[in-house]
């Protein structure tokens, strides 16, 4: 039967491919060979170009460049523009102009007059005592912050990616201020906390005294004091001690990325390491930290950024602030700008501290 | 041992190993206790138990504070003996929020514009994720770069700008240059209309790709599809199918832990967002939104001859802080098994 079958498709087949070779025969004899392979006619020419012959790369090169598309249109078309607006705000100085009857408004118009000032707002920016002062402590917390963050992230991630009980429901939990404790809540928690006059208690972000009945700060401080270990440390543990309220907060995307990273280690690496005897401490840091720590660069730079990015950062709120009730807008937009390079200078430094060590494995 | 090992066959393909047939599951518990390591084990969960606990309880408490001020009248506030279980049960902060200031109006708006910038969002930055991720082009690093560049540069810094671009509404052209040159839209509609006050900037923003942290979205998308073989799109071409078939088809179907990951951030940053709405939204005639409603103590409820009234604007402004969360709260426990595994899933590589 089957044979039957191919044998009735090879006869057919082969007529319809003598039908072709026929024809494109005789059309060769009538001298018009080249019209079918090259395309000479107007026609041709106009669908090669529409459908040119091209190699597998560069479709996928162009396909590439469509997937893009969108957000390169949003770079040109808007983010540019918005750009350039804002460093050239930062460079002038724009004051009230002559009135100027409008034609189409029917009324007198304040005509604003745009001068190009230089780097003035840039030197009026570093000569307010109080930006400088903000600019400081919001750089000391960042530094603060991050390994704090990082470290937490990661062990907490360490932890939620071993058997436990209870770890769906911590791990749901985990995850609540990440979507939950952002924006407004931010506002809310701060005049919370404000209200009740936080401060000598440690953060727990009720904003009442419940964290400071449990353990105060002093208790903190007098359980350091007599170790010995500096006072930059203790001031640093007890400073973070009182922050844990907001590095739980902010250590979710975190504790995300870590996860990921950590369940994309082969576990056949475990299982050879628990063949030779490793115990759970060298593990750890002979496998699980070499092999995350692409991901600890990457969460270095994400904290450095989300923590000046955030909208309660002191320097960040001062500098838009300014711009809206400094006469010269600029001023403040020139602050931002300031903050912005030196933060860009940390994520910078941060990058290379942490991608001197970082590992890639090799997947090939 | 081994010698007392005794096999028996149980049924076809099964079979039951009675290892050392002599000790009792008491004698077996008494001998795992003895050594050291069991201890140890036993330990090592307890601690981290508890651990997980503690930080679970310094997520949680304030919450559960926040839900138990809601209850409260202003005596229950002002009287210090009270904390956690109101002694005056009662709903009124949670009935005023809800019919003085508009609740239903503000979930509305606040749904709409979340739901749709959230989608844009995840599918630009799908898009650009794939594009990044599989496909080799001239300048690909260089869009990464940008990418990073956005993420990096705060939109507090582009605050004035963004508030100028969009007062003055015009495609690839600053708001500062408005005399001579024209832009897209103005050679087109022939103005440079405001569209602030409306919801269009967040649409704008969110088609190109350049919303709040949408930088780390396009991340998020990009680590992803690097973890997705390349065999599976070359078996689709294979097989005929075009790019985007193959994109619509195989890979899209396959990214939406992801993709519900990345839209779940999305739809709750913008949810509770505040930034935005203050540069966008401005004039009397601005949508009101969820976050608008911590702003604004509703009548009935301000007693401003009251000493004890800041207090209780705080707590009202708790209330309302729950009753904006509250859907998104719903929403997270019914989402967030797919938000670890999306993760989970994309084996991120840095």
């Amino acid at each position: 039967m089957s044979n039957k079958f191919t044998d009735a498709c090879k006869s057919f087949f082969d007529s319809v491919k003598s039908k072709f070779t026929s024809k494109s025969s005789e059309k060769a004899v009538g001298g018009e060979a080249l019209a079918i392979e090259g395309g000479n006619t107007f026609f041709d020419k106009v669908k090669a170009f529409f459908k040119p012959k091209r190699s597998l790369d560069k479709t996928k090169a162009r396909a590439g460049y469509f997937f893009v598309l969108p957000f390169l249109l949003g770079i040109v078309l808007i983010y540019l523009p918005i750009l350039f607006d804002s460093i050239w705000y930062s460079f002038t100085v724009s004051t009230k102009g002559a009135s100027v009857w409008d034609e189409s408004l029917g009324q007198y118009v304040q005509t604003q007059v745009t001068t190009f000032v230089g780097f003035d707002n840039y030197v009026q920016a570093f000569s307010d005592q109080d930006f400088y002062a903000k600019l400081l402590s919001s750089l000391q917390q960042i530094l603060f912050q991050v390994p704090a963050i990082v470290i937490f992230s990661l062990f907490i991630a360490v932890v939620l990616n071993q058997k436990m009980l209870g770890r769906a429901v911590f791990r749901a939990i985990f995850f609540v201020p990440v979507i939950i404790s952002t924006g407004v809540m931010e506002i809310v928690n701060l005049n919370d906390s404000l209200q009740s006059g936080a401060g000598e208690g440690i953060d727990d972000g009720t904003g009442g005294q419940g964290g400071s009945e449990i353990i105060s700060m002093l208790d903190v401080q007098a359980l350091f004091a007599n170790m010995k270990i500096g006072t930059e440390l203790v001031t640093y543990v007890v400073g973070l001690v009182n922050d844990i309220y907001s590095i739980i907060n902010y250590s979710g995307v975190q504790m995300l990325i870590f996860l990921a990273g950590l369940q994309s280690i082969s576990p056949s690496i475990y299982e050879a390491c628990q063949i030779e005897g490793a115990t759970g401490w060298e593990t750890f840091w002979k496998v699980t930290f070499p092999m995350i720590s692409p991901m600890i660069l990457v969460n270095a730079i994400y904290t450095v950024i989300d923590a000046f990015t955030r909208t309660n950062n002191p320097a960040m709120n001062y500098a838009s602030n300014q711009a809206y009730h400094n006469p010269i807008p600029g001023v403040g937009v020139a602050m931002s700008w300031i903050y912005f390079l030196l933060v860009a200078l940390i994520i910078a430094v941060v990058g290379a501290i942490a991608s001197s060590f970082v590992f890639y494995q090799r997947r090939d | 041992m081994d010698s007392k090992t005794v096999v028996t066959k149980e049924t076809k393909n099964k079979i039951h190993v009675d290892f050392d047939g002599k000790l009792t599951l008491k004698e077996r518990i008494l001998y795992k206790l003895k050594t050291s390591n069991t201890w140890m084990k036993v330990i090592v969960n307890i601690f981290r138990f508890v651990l997980m606990l503690g930080v679970s309880y310094v997520i949680i408490f304030p919450f559960v504070s926040k839900i138990a001020n809601s209850f409260m009248t202003l005596d229950d506030i002002v009287d210090a003996t009270v904390s956690l279980i109101p002694k005056n049960f009662t709903f009124d902060n949670y009935k005023y929020i809800f019919l003085e200031n508009d609740y239903m109006t503000a979930f509305g708006n606040t749904l709409l514009l979340s739901s749709t910038t959230a989608l844009i969002q995840t599918f630009v930055s799908c898009l650009v994720g794939y594009g990044l991720a599989k496909f080799k082009f001239k300048g690909n690093n260089f869009v990464f770069v940008l990418v990073v560049v956005i993420m990096i540069i705060p939109h507090s810094t582009l605050e004035l700008a963004m508030r100028d671009f969009f007062t003055k509404f015009d495609l690839l052209l600053p708001a500062s240059m408005d005399q001579s040159t024209k832009g897209i839209i103005e050679l087109i509609a022939g103005t440079r209309p405001s569209i602030r006050d409306t919801m269009a900037p967040f649409y704008v923003l969110s088609i190109g790709g350049l919303a709040f942290k949408n930088g780390l979205y396009i991340y998020l998308m990009r680590q992803f599809f690097k973890g997705v073989p390349d065999e599976l799109e070359e078996s689709a071409y294979v097989d005929g199918s075009g790019t985007f078939r193959t994109f619509l088809q195989i890979i899209l179907p396959l990214s939406i832990p992801m993709m519900i990951t990345v839209f779940l951030f999305s739809f709750s940053w913008s949810w509770t967002d505040v930034f935005y709405r203050d540069v966008f939204f401005e004039g009397l005639n601005a949508p009101w939104m969820l976050s608008n409603l911590i702003e604004k103590v509703p009548p009935t409820l301000n007693m401003v001859n009251n000493q004890a009234m800041p207090l209780y604007r705080i707590a009202i402004q708790n209330t309302a802080g729950l009753m904006i969360i509250a859907p998104l709260v719903i929403m997270y426990l019914f989402c967030q098994r797919y938000l670890v595994q999306g993760i989970e899933r994309s084996g991120l590589v840095g």
